[in-house]
């Protein structure tokens, strides 16, 4: 940390200007409020986004806690009341058995997405550092590609090659000898909407760990390398001995903000079958919705939001201590 | 070790397919006639090229205004967040004053919460301002969720650029606004490209807000309008690909502008030294 601020310290912006000079160059501000002006600049440069983020957040935050100890149905709503009801809706939530099936489906969920795809751009990553140019181009333009698609784009594609009739997976699979995909449906059981669910997302999120990954891999200092070549080091030994210590602190960020965003992904479930057939594939923020739209039970739904958080939190609680540990010195 | 250098490329080669497959589909899906598609064949290479996908889906009813609704919310959300954001990030990477390190740490926390667990508080806010079914909700929500990446981020690029050069200019006669105008912006570009480019892709992307703040049909982005294709279209699912083909195109072009200006950034940086 104090490396960082001497030398920001060094160079304060704040200060340093000769009045007369800057006077000369804004066309003639007297002298004291010029004073008082640089005092208050850097404030009145975050008022906007401290008064954006307060409203648009930190509101909403507070808002969610109260809404979630509040009856509040459309009933509620419409005529503006303010029902208090204490942990009502928690324990209406969670003495739900379907809500913790929903959890634990969720969690296993989001922990399969997250191991296949940071693991499989770990060895893309890896692979990257061993090939001719032109295929690691190659690669990295068919990853691109993957990347750029919109996430409904995707979906329908997905949807469109999954189809029960004129898929191309199931004609492919018909095509090499197995004749009972022929007309074979992908969507009867929430398990197998949600192993397409998770296949579509780890499509679109190996690309942006397979380049960071690969930042990381070509940042390895070559001498390291060189070092456990002369001491023979066979290629696992020098992965575990070299890359490995250098890569993880990058591969835990990955993996963090990947569960991040696995967790509480909805557009992908919601599209591919609305957490269907008969909630099979329903996962908390679809729940979440279904609670809320869809049956107007904004006080449930609001403490199935911070259940929610919750949740992520437990599961994210030491990547975010050490996170916020090293950001110390960046702050 | 050669044997072992052609299966590594030979791997890469199919990790390529298996990434590059939908986009080819996609596009080849969006080529093919109607007939072709609703048949059992084996076709993965279209046999007839025909451009009435396009057609179809650039005139089916909705398409056009939802993609202009799409472009509205997304442009004024993330230009917004841009101006914003790059206030904020200036005052965090150049000045020293109390609380600074509160409001980083806000903007860090605010970056990685998850904001779709705000849906209800968001819904019943904008039901409260009489935002419902009017775009200005959306503009506001994606300007929450892209102010603080970009306030980070930008604090991130401002960081990279040496105050000694603002602080030359100074010296050279330029107020503290010329000395940002001219020397500090100019450099931040590349900067500023990147990161609007990244908030504008999770504007154009968000579906949970656009689904449940907009009802009027009027009124809905790209992609919950695409999300409802199983009634716009049927089993069309060449018109359905066309749609997904331009809804892709401005975050291809935008991914190619990144490219571009990066490395037109590195050049500029080369007058530093």
């Amino acid at each position: 940390m104090t490396a960082v601020k001497t030398t920001t310290d060094a160079v304060p912006a704040g200060v340093p200007t000769p009045p007369a000079r800057r006077r000369a160059a804004t066309g003639g501000a007297p002298r004291r409020r010029a004073g008082a002006l640089d005092r208050a600049l850097p404030h009145l440069l975050l008022a906007p986004a401290v008064i954006g983020i307060l409203w648009l957040i930190g509101f909403p935050v507070l808002s969610v806690l109260f809404t979630s100890f509040r009856k509040l149905d459309l009933g509620e709503l419409v005529r503006g009341e303010i029902v208090w009801t204490g942990l009502d809706n928690y324990a209406e939530v969670l003495g739900d058995s379907e809500f913790w099936t929903i959890t634990l489906r969720t969690v296993v969920f989001t922990a399969v997405v997250v191991g296949v795809s940071v693991l499989a751009g770990l060895l893309i990553a890896l692979l990257m550092k061993q090939l001719h140019p032109v295929v690691r181009i190659v690669l990295q333009i068919a990853m691109l590609l993957a990347w750029a698609m919109p996430q409904l784009a995707a979906t329908t594609v997905y949807q469109w090659m999954f189809d029960q009739q004129f898929g191309i997976l199931n004609k492919t699979l018909v095509k090499i000898g197995f004749e009972s995909f022929a007309g074979y449906s992908w969507f009867t059981t929430g398990t197998s909407t949600l192993s397409v669910i998770g296949l579509l997302i780890v499509w679109q999120a190996i690309p942006f760990l397979a380049f960071s990954l690969y930042a990381g891999v070509i940042g390895v200092p070559k001498d390291l390398y060189e070092a456990a070549g002369i001491d023979g080091a066979s290629p696992v030994q020098t992965f575990r001995a070299v890359t490995w210590p250098e890569l993880k602190p990058l591969l835990l960020m990955v993996t963090f903000l990947s569960m991040l965003w696995d967790f509480k992904v909805f557009t992908q479930v919601w599209v591919f079958k609305q957490g269907g057939p008969d909630g099979g594939s329903t996962t908390l923020p679809v729940l979440q919705y279904l609670k809320g739209i869809s049956q107007s039970h904004f006080g449930v739904a609001a403490a199935v939001s911070v259940l929610m958080v919750l949740i992520l939190g437990a599961l994210t609680f030491q990547y975010v201590r050490r996170l916020i540990r090293s950001q110390e010195g960046v702050l | 070790m050669t044997a072992k250098k052609v299966a590594a490329n030979a791997a890469a080669v199919l990790v390529a397919l298996f990434f590059a497959f939908p986009t080819y589909w996609m596009v080849t899906t969006a080529l093919k006639p109607r007939a072709d598609l609703l048949s059992s064949d084996f076709d993965l290479i279209p046999s007839t090229v025909v451009f009435t996908n396009f057609s179809t889906a650039w005139s089916k009813p909705g398409f056009l205004s939802s993609l202009t609704n799409s472009l509205l919310v997304s442009l004024s959300a993330v230009a917004a967040a841009l101006v914003v954001g790059l206030l904020a990030a200036v005052a965090l990477a150049r000045m020293r004053f109390r609380g600074r390190k509160g409001f980083l740490l806000m903007m860090l926390v605010a970056q990685m919460a998850p904001f779709e667990a705000l849906l209800i508080p968001m819904f019943l806010m904008m039901r409260d301002l009489d935002l419902l079914d009017r775009l200005p909700s959306l503009i506001l929500i994606y300007f929450a969720v892209t102010l603080p990446f970009c306030a980070w981020t930008l604090r991130g690029f401002v960081n990279g650029i040496p105050a000694e050069l603002e602080e030359a200019a100074m010296v050279d006669g330029c107020g503290r606004w010329g000395a940002f105008r001219r020397v500090t912006l100019p450099l931040l570009g590349p900067g500023l490209v990147a990161t609007s480019v990244f908030a504008f892709i999770t504007a154009w992307n968000e579906f949970l807000f656009a689904l449940v703040l907009i009802r009027d049909q009027n009124k809905q982005t790209l992609p919950v309008w695409l999300s409802g294709f199983q009634s716009a279209f049927g089993t069309d699912w060449g018109g359905t690909m066309a749609a997904s083909a331009l809804f892709t195109v401005p975050v291809l072009v935008f991914f190619l502008i990144v490219q571009r200006k990066m490395v037109a950034g590195g050049t500029a940086g080369a007058v530093k030294g």
